[in-house]
């Protein structure tokens, strides 16, 4: 169980995230939602320990032992860091080293400094990178270099690369925002099986309410840096979801419909998206 | 299916070894590669500094003579000239500047031409390329020796050298920033209708003017050093006080010049260095700081 208590994030005079308080049970998929600016990435990037906390506690619970994430430091940060994996929005890869260098990143920290600086990876990592590579049907491109691979493909390389550092939780920041409906589908469904199958919480990061409804068990909302809703993603009623969005207030997103999507390309639910757009 | 390292077997490695054998060892084409090119290497070094007589008495015996010099630099001395010695300084510091300030704005319609993205005219652009090349193919010690050769000593012949061997460098350096500009900016300024002028001037130069400035600037840095030795070969400033004080054998006062060396060159670096920093930043936010930017926009 991930606990989060008060959690707090100040930029000078802005507050990023403002007394976010979350519990996350062990093998739950998490999606928040909100505008870009409203807190998620920050939250996120909170929890791997890539920003700390203004104030506030992080509190990871297993096995009844409590660990104080805030409080790490050292080499248990980087196991820290190791455990909670994390997957970006621009894929954040190294575009000149192949597919199967790029997977091997995920056990740097399972390696002494000296053997990881000369890639000297054991022949049981080489083959377990090759697995998480089948996993998420990538494996034919492993020899290939980084950049050579489309959007989707990337993301799911660096899924992979998530997937062999044998994480406790996966942290995924806008995954498929930068990727088409097709891809989108793909990576959103890697990370749903990777859920169910292996039992990883995952902390999913979305901007369209259709995706988080269709992959998460629990939703929530954040506003300005605030919570604003926190539940079953189906209680989600149209009338709070125009709240998290600001509908209304800055008047930039007048044509804001709750039928906008990023997995779907529309031709299955066609009846649903066309009732929810005459709405 | 969930993989983790400690369910994999003997044989899963094996299997996954015949399916991708590359990823688990170099072919023997490139093991072979490898030790070639870090063999030779070591082979061209270790056969150099043997020719050269890294390895004989004469280099080890050079170390004590090196050892009673340096004893003689100390203490510095020569403060008595102190007054002419800082005219000097100031007089290659003017060197350098004038010289870097004269190269840099020869470079910049220069580096235009010589760009094949902004220049079409092949055969042209090739040659402005080339000609970029011959100007600093040549060190400025000796456009330096052929000016003093032409226009007697003084700071003169060193402004001209430096300017010269500057045009060329940062023709080359312009030209290659501009070669590597995101082609985005442009298509946005010509999809609006722009002409030539305006593509260069709203698509082309804001990316480029930072790498201008903060080249032209590291070459002021670079120059200031240069240009204390254009002095030893007359053209005037501190180096001519140095290379003075060294035929003179009077290393103290020479140790007296290198210190004010060492420290002009230091700040000089210095606040050269702050200045490009200045420049370059401003495109590199932070992930906070893009977020923190965002909610000031969305509130």
């Amino acid at each position: 169980m991930l606990r989060l208590q008060n959690l707090t994030k100040t930029f000078g005079v802005l507050t990023a995230v403002d007394d976010v308080t979350l519990d996350v049970p062990t093998g739950q998929m998490l999606g928040i939602i909100g505008r870009s600016g409203a807190g998620k990435s920050t939250l996120l990037r909170m929890i791997n320990r890539l920003g700390d906390a203004t104030s506030g506690s992080i509190l990871f619970e297993e096995n009844g032992d409590a660990v104080d994430v805030n409080a790490l430091k050292g080499r248990a940060l980087l196991n820290w860091r190791t455990h909670c994996a994390m997957i970006f929005q621009q894929f954040n890869l190294i575009p000149r080293l192949n597919v199967i260098s790029n997977v091997l990143m995920g056990r740097i920290n399972y390696n002494s400094t000296l053997k990881s600086l000369f890639t000297l990876f054991s022949p049981e990592e080489r083959a377990l990178a090759i697995r998480a590579l089948d996993r998420l049907d990538v494996s034919a491109q492993a020899l290939q270099r980084a950049d050579t691979l489309s959007g989707g493909q990337q993301q799911r390389v660096a899924i992979a690369r998530a997937l062999v550092q044998e994480p406790k939780i996966m942290l995924a920041d806008e995954p498929i925002a930068s990727l088409d409906p097709r891809n989108a589908g793909i990576v959103m469904d890697a990370l749903r099986r990777i859920n169910r199958e292996d039992g990883i919480t995952v902390i999913c990061n979305l901007h369209t309410l259709d995706t988080a409804k269709k992959y998460c068990d629990r939703l929530v909302g954040m506003k300005m840096g605030k919570v604003v809703y926190d539940g079953d993603p189906m209680a989600l009623t149209d009338e709070l979801a125009r709240d998290i969005y600001g509908v209304g207030e800055g008047g930039e997103d007048e044509e804001f419909s709750v039928a906008v999507t990023s997995t779907s390309l529309g031709q299955k639910n066609t009846a649903t998206n066309v009732r929810r757009m005459r709405q | 299916m969930s993989v983790r390292l400690e369910n994999l077997t003997a044989d899963d490695v094996r299997v996954e070894r015949e399916r991708f054998p590359r990823v688990f060892s170099a072919t023997p084409r490139e093991l072979a590669l490898r030790w070639l090119v870090w063999g030779s290497t070591a082979l061209i070094l270790l056969y150099g500094l043997y020719h050269f007589g890294f390895f004989s008495q004469r280099f080890i015996h050079g170390f004590t003579k090196l050892s009673v010099m340096a004893g003689q630099l100390f203490p510095p001395a020569g403060w008595q000239y102190m007054p002419q010695f800082l005219h000097s300084m100031a007089e290659t510091l003017a060197m350098a500047f004038l010289g870097t300030l004269i190269g840099a704005t020869f470079a910049i319609p220069l580096g235009f031409l010589a760009s094949k993205n902004m220049f079409p005219v092949r055969v042209l652009q090739f040659g402005f390329r080339r000609f970029s090349d011959v100007l600093r193919s040549a060190d400025y010690l000796i456009w330096a020796l052929i000016f003093v050769r032409a226009i007697g000593l003084g700071p003169l012949p060193g402004i001209m050298a430096i300017a010269i061997v500057d045009t060329g460098t940062l023709t080359k350096l312009y030209s290659e920033a501009i070669e590597n500009i995101d082609r985005r900016q442009i298509e946005g300024i010509r999809a609006s209708g722009g002409n030539w002028y305006q593509v260069v001037r709203f698509g082309v130069l804001p990316q480029v003017l930072p790498v201008m400035l903060s080249n032209a600037l590291y070459m002021f840095e670079s120059n200031t050093r240069a240009a204390t030795i254009l002095g030893i070969v007359g053209a005037g400033g501190i180096g001519f006080e140095l290379s003075d004080a060294l035929r003179a054998f009077e290393f103290d006062r020479a140790c007296l010049i290198i210190i004010m060396i060492i420290i002009v060159v230091y700040f000089i670096d210095f606040f050269s260095k702050r200045i490009r920093e200045r420049f370059i930043r401003g495109d590199s936010f932070q992930q906070g700081a893009e977020e923190s930017v965002s909610l000031r926009v969305g509130s």
